[in-house]
């Protein structure tokens, strides 16, 4: 992981390094274990079959970390110490979705002469639709 | 995972704005960061250097508020701010407060804003955000 991006390497209208991930019910009940949110609309494929979502969902936050994935590589550790991010979830993503986080830098400004890159991204399952929407920023220092 | 100060849940739709829920307090371990990655098909980039994913301390902070109270069937989480201050190494103990921003009736749903803040063992901020839930009414 990179420190930071060269700001030379950076400009308007670039598209961030998109990631795909395959999502798995093995690796949304890691996900549980890890985060603690053991919600059994996520890990309880009974009860969730019964429900109007007729099957497990990944926990939003699970694919949030796709995208986050995809600005720590466009980023390094700027993102870690520097990053914003606001999203909305617009629909679900379950076992064997695949889902891809892609994005692009809309803008760079500065103010007191410190760079913030902003940009635009979204979550995609396999048949294109969105499953998560949003807008980033990164204080490059 | 977490140590709550209060472990009582209380119920959501009686909570008002402003409430401030109890804080909580956990570690965010090394068997913790490496199931995380695990889990979100990672690059172990984050165990070389010894840090925990952004997003993990935001699950971890997000898991801990949400066992301080009881939400009612079919509600789901409907959006996501957050901003990351500080990196924070693996090992950490982490204290993440919490206070309902705002509570909105919107058509036949009930969309409470969470505000949460995550400190460093040293009481500096590390992470912040809000978090939307939509509840049916």
């Amino acid at each position: 992981m990179k420190e930071k991006p060269n700001l030379q390497d950076i400009h308007q209208g670039d598209s961030l390094p998109s990631v795909s991930k395959h999502v798995t019910q093995q690796k949304i009940n890691l996900y549980a274990e890890a985060s603690g949110d053991f919600n059994p609309i996520h890990v309880d494929e009974a009860f969730a079959a019964k429900t109007p979502l007729e099957g497990t969902i990944a926990h939003g936050m699970l694919i949030l970390a796709y995208a986050s994935e995809m600005m720590t590589q466009a980023f390094g550790q700027s993102w870690l110490k520097g990053g914003k991010l606001s999203i909305r979830f617009k629909a679900a993503a379950r076992p064997q979705d695949t889902i891809t986080a892609s994005g692009q830098i809309d803008s760079i400004e500065y103010k007191e002469d410190i760079p913030y890159v902003n940009c635009s991204f979204e979550c995609r399952n396999q048949n294109g639709e969105v499953v998560i929407s949003g807008g980033s920023v990164v204080r490059l220092q | 995972m977490k140590e709550k100060e209060n472990s009582s849940p209380l119920s959501f739709k009686e909570l008002p704005a402003g409430f401030e829920f109890p804080a909580t307090s956990y570690e965010l371990s090394e068997s913790i960061v490496a199931k995380y990655l695990e889990a979100v098909d990672e690059s172990a980039d984050f165990m070389a250097l010894r840090l925990v994913p952004p997003l993990a301390i935001a699950a971890c902070a997000m898991t801990a508020l949400a066992q301080s109270f009881t939400v009612p069937p079919g509600s789901i989480h409907a959006s996501q701010e957050l901003e990351f201050l500080k990196p924070v190494p693996i090992g950490s103990r982490v204290s993440c407060r919490g206070r309902i921003a705002q509570k909105l009736a919107r058509g036949s749903l009930n969309l409470v804003i969470l505000e949460i803040r995550v400190l460093d063992e040293g009481g500096e901020p590390v992470l912040s955000g809000k978090a939307t839930i939509a509840a049916p009414g």
